[in-house]
């Protein structure tokens, strides 16, 4: 036996024997069903509603024939038209998309500026209580952003709206619309809860660095200045362009803030435009408008995907540098830390100080000592018309908050199931398309913002359509939703987690003998159960928070905490509604150091994912 | 009875031309220990995983025990859960969430082997293997090489007719590697199973096996025993992928179609048809004396390297490097001209095709040496002419 180089040759196998034995080998992999399954179910969760509000601007709605002369259903340029060309498109959507734009690359170029000072400060200075500045200057980011817009209406609110009056209106100060309202306040707001974004993304892009190309550069000779400008800054450039285009494509999306603080002075964004416009029954230029949002969403996120892919080819694997990287700060020490602690207190002390006294007083702005009470959180029998106990005493408060935990907890807990199977299915399936359908339409709904997702899911659902009822009005629509919503950060995960743990222990699994189910429940379950925790976790948290989904979803009967809190709002028990969202602020607060617990990982980590 | 044969075996992946495994046929003895023996990318991995059914074929045909498990022809793929073969991964694929003993333990549970017997067979393997104090741990708790011999233990603990180790040694350091290779090849002694094992360590393949076949771009270029690898290498890949330095190859000049031609000094008769291309000639076999005569190659000391026991000669020959090495101390200083001796048995002769030419003694000639006048090449004169006065010197 020395050599064996030469076989007889065999003719290739025909087309149909390879393909018959494609399939036998196929059936011994059940990610192929998996990955089938899934990928019909999402069509028509995700690609669906995105498909049907987009048809649904160029067809007659129900109630228009008369306006359009058309029947309904049939097809027509009249939306389009009325939206974009008409007398009225002024109002529809030129100036909402002006200000949309004005608002998200104010907050961009705000929150950059601030957001990159303090990721400097807190990782690479030596300022005064830097450890607790890095968690402390995240919690903005994990509140709610109406949160900060109650709060400021608690302070600013002037007469232009009726209802108790703010505290510097009762205290004597009028506050002029521009500062109580509108532009100033959205864009100060948002600023405040995105910086954190940027402190998260850039100072982890800061610490990935590799010290040794700083220290190459200080080795030479380089001043901490030309390091700092052409070193550091160009390497940390992508994760820079990236935070960006996060926080527009977010801000292009946002609709609690300027539905609490624009409405006032009829100072309309795309999202509320959008939901005026549903409101009144619209539906054809609510499309139009969504049609709007969605584009705006897949050109920031194109532009993402480019630079993403260009930042790639500087990517440099991290190193161990001994040089002491903290810049000495001296005589500017403290004032840097009073910059973190001003930022600390005017983002997250003085709206939760502010939104917890507000519950407490009977009467705005007077700070005497009747003047408090605790009756809005656990008083009985009181003087009003409805709402007659405190928000801890109210049967309507524990029933919201049960709905939420069902309602978010059962659909981040489907989400995150769902988006482990789609790891799995992506990387086992034996069909290639399949996989990247998979991964491409469970990113969808990344692109399209959370109120025109919703407005799309109404436009899809709210009517019977063949085997499906309608399903407005039921939990099981914003359960759906909101699976839909989170699917891209789901499957992202799940992806990842699946890649990390790679293919090996399962194929051990198998040599060993162990069927599809055992390998399941004995190996890819326990292995991923922490990465499974957190992936339920983190949509949990955000789909508390969440508004834009409920605000079109949710009826009366099926209220969460947001809209049950919006809904106080509107009836003007301003104290009982501040409560709701501070409980909510409270249990998104909690969910987080859960995850923390669970996770292992640091706040700043789990929450950048 | 064979335990494992391959025929005709072809891998293509989704978009490759080219494909990864290339018409590879092969027979595994029962009891065999073999290596699959090639430079990264060759396709010996893809192999593996075939026998083991995690990858799937493109064409060809797989038996293990005369039943076939794979074959596009018959439609046919048995998948890895049902085929009973062991596999231990490159990085050892432990599950990160089960103790030693769990993961040991884990195929025989799936047999529903009776509890005390599972525990009995459990202990045995682990202790065979020298990791049963290890057992309560968790893997991430144990070095490279415990763990490697816990995935040995979960693949041996259920009897396997065949047990296949993808690079078995290449994560552990230089002495756990030494240690597991004893223990590999006393647990071959020990189980006598049928193992096949691959490799991009020669050294790795030459120690453990006792058949080696030697891969590369997907194709099969030899089977052998490790001597006969090495003795004779059946083209010019193997001859320089094995040996350590590597072989020294000699291209031959352009010459008259009766002689080869090496550097003027040696000729040997072609045989008939073919035509060598490369004389090639292992490190060790060059002899170096002070003496030049008929049958010598002036050369020039460039470099002497020690590598502890042995010295690796670094040669220049016209423009050709040539390494020599030898276990005993030399007695030259660099830039000193030897004179080395390359005896015709050693020598090795591949043609155009880098195939190995098989040249009879009697088809080497150093008697008719061409006249240097007839050289074409002016350096190679010089070379020659400091020779021969190195010669009349000496």
């Amino acid at each position: 036996m020395t050599t064996l180089l030469t076989a007889a040759e065999q003719k290739k196998p025909n087309l149909w024997r390879r393909a018959r034995h494609s399939f036998a080998v196929a059936r011994h992999e059940p990610a192929n069903l998996i990955g089938l399954v899934l990928a019909i179910f999402f069509a028509y969760l995700i690609l669906a509603p995105v498909l049907s509000i987009l048809v649904d601007s160029f067809i007659v709605q129900s109630g228009d024939e008369a306006r359009t002369h058309q029947d309904e259903g049939s097809f027509t340029f009249y939306y389009i038209v009325r939206t974009l060309y008409s007398r009225i498109s002024e109002i529809l959507i030129w100036q909402p998309l002006y200000n949309t734009l004005a608002i998200a690359a104010s907050t961009v170029v705000f929150s950059m500026s601030i957001g990159v000072v303090l990721a400097w400060l807190v990782n690479r200075t030596n300022m005064a209580g830097r450890a607790w500045f890095a968690t402390a200057l995240i919690v903005p980011f994990m509140l709610p952003t109406w949160t900060f817009a109650l709060a400021w209406t608690t302070i600013f609110k002037n007469r232009t709206v009726g209802g108790q009056p703010g505290w510097l209106e009762s205290l004597g100060i009028t506050t002029s619309n521009s500062v109580a309202y509108g532009y100033f306040p959205i864009v100060f707001i948002l600023v405040l809860h995105y910086t954190p974004l940027v402190i998260l993304i850039v100072g982890n892009a800061l610490r990935r660095l590799d010290s040794q190309m700083e220290d190459s550069a200080r080795v030479l000779g380089a001043p901490s200045r030309t390091i700092a400008f052409s070193i550091v800054l160009p390497l940390i450039r992508p994760a820079l362009m990236s935070a960006a285009l996060l926080i527009f494509a977010d801000c292009i999306g946002e609709f609690a803030v300027p539905y609490i603080l624009g409405l006032p002075v009829r100072y309309d964004t795309l999202a509320t435009g959008l939901y005026r416009a549903l409101d009144t029954r619209q539906n054809g230029v609510a499309a139009v408008i969504a049609a709007v949002i969605m584009i705006i969403g897949v050109i920031t996120l194109l532009i993402d995907v480019r630079m993403m892919k260009e930042a790639r080819r500087f990517v440099t694997v991290g190193g161990k540098g001994n040089m002491d990287r903290l810049r000495k700060l001296g005589r500017m020490r403290l004032p840097a830390s009073g910059f973190a602690g001003a930022f600390v207190l005017i983002g997250v002390v003085l709206p939760l100080l502010t939104l917890f006294l507000s519950t407490i007083m009977i009467l705005p702005g007077r700070f005497t000592l009747d003047n408090f009470t605790l009756d809005y959180w656990i008083g009985s029998n009181l003087d009003t018309v409805a709402l007659r106990n405190g928000i801890l005493l109210t049967p309507e408060f524990w029933q919201a908050a049960w709905n939420t935990i069902v309602i978010v907890g059962s659909s981040s807990m489907i989400s995150g199931v769902l988006g482990l199977l789609v790891g799995y299915a992506v990387l086992r399936c034996s069909f290639k398309g399949v996989g990247s359908f998979l991964r491409q339409i469970t990113f969808l709904p990344y692109l399209v913002p959370g109120i025109a997702f919703a407005a799309a899911f109404l436009s899809l659902f709210a009517v019977a359509r063949g085997p499906i009822p309608a399903l407005y009005g039921t939990p099981l629509i914003l359960i759906i939703a909101l699976v839909a919503e989170k699917m891209p950060f789901a499957s992202r995960s799940g992806i990842a987690a699946m890649t990390q743990l790679g293919k090996e222990p399962e194929e051990a699994a198998r040599i060993a003998g162990a069927n599809w189910f055992s390998r399941m429940g004995k190996i890819i379950i326990p292995i991923q159960a922490g990465p499974l925790a957190t992936g339920i976790l983190l949509p949990f948290i955000s789909g508390i928070k969440g508004v834009s989904l409920f605000i079109i979803l949710a009826i009366p009967s099926t209220d969460v905490l947001t809209t049950y809190s919006l809904r106080l709002l509107d009836y003007n028990y301003d104290q009982a509604a501040n409560a709701v969202v501070l409980m909510i602020a409270l249990i998104a607060w909690l969910g987080t150091v859960l995850i923390q617990k669970i996770s292992g990982t640091g706040l700043a980590q789990g929450l950048e994912n | 009875m064979p335990a494992i044969t391959l025929t005709n075996l072809t891998k293509c992946y989704d978009g490759n031309t080219e494909p990864s495994v290339d018409q590879v046929s092969l027979t595994v003895e029962d009891g065999e220990f073999m290596c699959l023996l090639g430079p990264s990318g060759c396709g010996k991995t893809t192999i593996l995983r075939m026998i083991a059914g995690i990858e799937h074929s493109t064409s060809g045909e797989i038996a293990v025990d005369d039943l076939v498990v794979d074959s596009v022809h018959q439609s046919c793929f048995i998948p890895p859960e049902q085929r009973r073969i062991g596999f231990v991964f490159q990085n050892y694929a432990l599950w990160p969430h089960m103790t030693v003993e769990r993961n040991v333990d884990f195929g025989l549970r799936l047999q529903k082997v009776p509890a005390q017997e599972r525990k009995e067979r459990c202990l045995d393997v682990m202790s065979k293997l020298r990791i049963l104090e290890y057992a309560d741990r968790y893997p991430s708790q144990l070095s490279g090489g415990q763990q490697q011999r816990v995935a040995l233990a979960r693949m041996l603990a259920v009897n396997p007719g065949v047990l296949l180790l993808d690079e078995p040694l290449s994560n552990l350091d230089a002495t756990l590697r030494l240690e597991m290779r004893a223990e590999l090849r006393r647990l071959h002694q020990t189980f006598g199973t049928t193992i096949i094992f691959v490799s991009h360590d020669q050294w790795e393949a030459m120690t453990l096996a006792n058949t080696i076949a030697v891969m590369n771009k997907g194709q099969l270029q030899q089977i052998g025993t490790p001597d006969e690898i090495y003795a004779e290498p059946s083209n010019r890949f193997v001859a320089e992928f094995i040996g350590n330095p590597k072989i020294n190859l000699i291209k031959l000049k352009e010459s008259n179609d009766k002689f080869i031609n090496l550097a003027s000094h040696i000729l040997a008769r072609q045989p008939e048809s073919k035509f060598a291309d490369v004389c090639a000639i292992r490190p060790e076999e060059i002899i170096l004396t002070n003496t030049a005569n008929i049958n010598t190659l002036p050369m020039v000391i460039e470099n002497i390297m020690p590598t502890g026991g042995s010295w690796v000669i670094e040669l220049s020959f016209a423009e050709d490097r040539l390494f020599h090495s030898t276990q005993s101390r030399p007695k030259w200083r660099e830039g000193d001209q030897v004179n080395a001796y390359l005896p015709t048995p050693s020598l090795h002769f591949f043609d155009h095709d880098e195939k190995r030419l098989v040249l009879s003694e009697s088809h080497l000639d150093y008697s008719n040496l061409l006249p240097s006048s007839a050289l074409p090449n002016k350096q190679n004169a010089n070379q020659i002419h400091t020779n021969q006065s190195y010669a009349k010197q000496a």
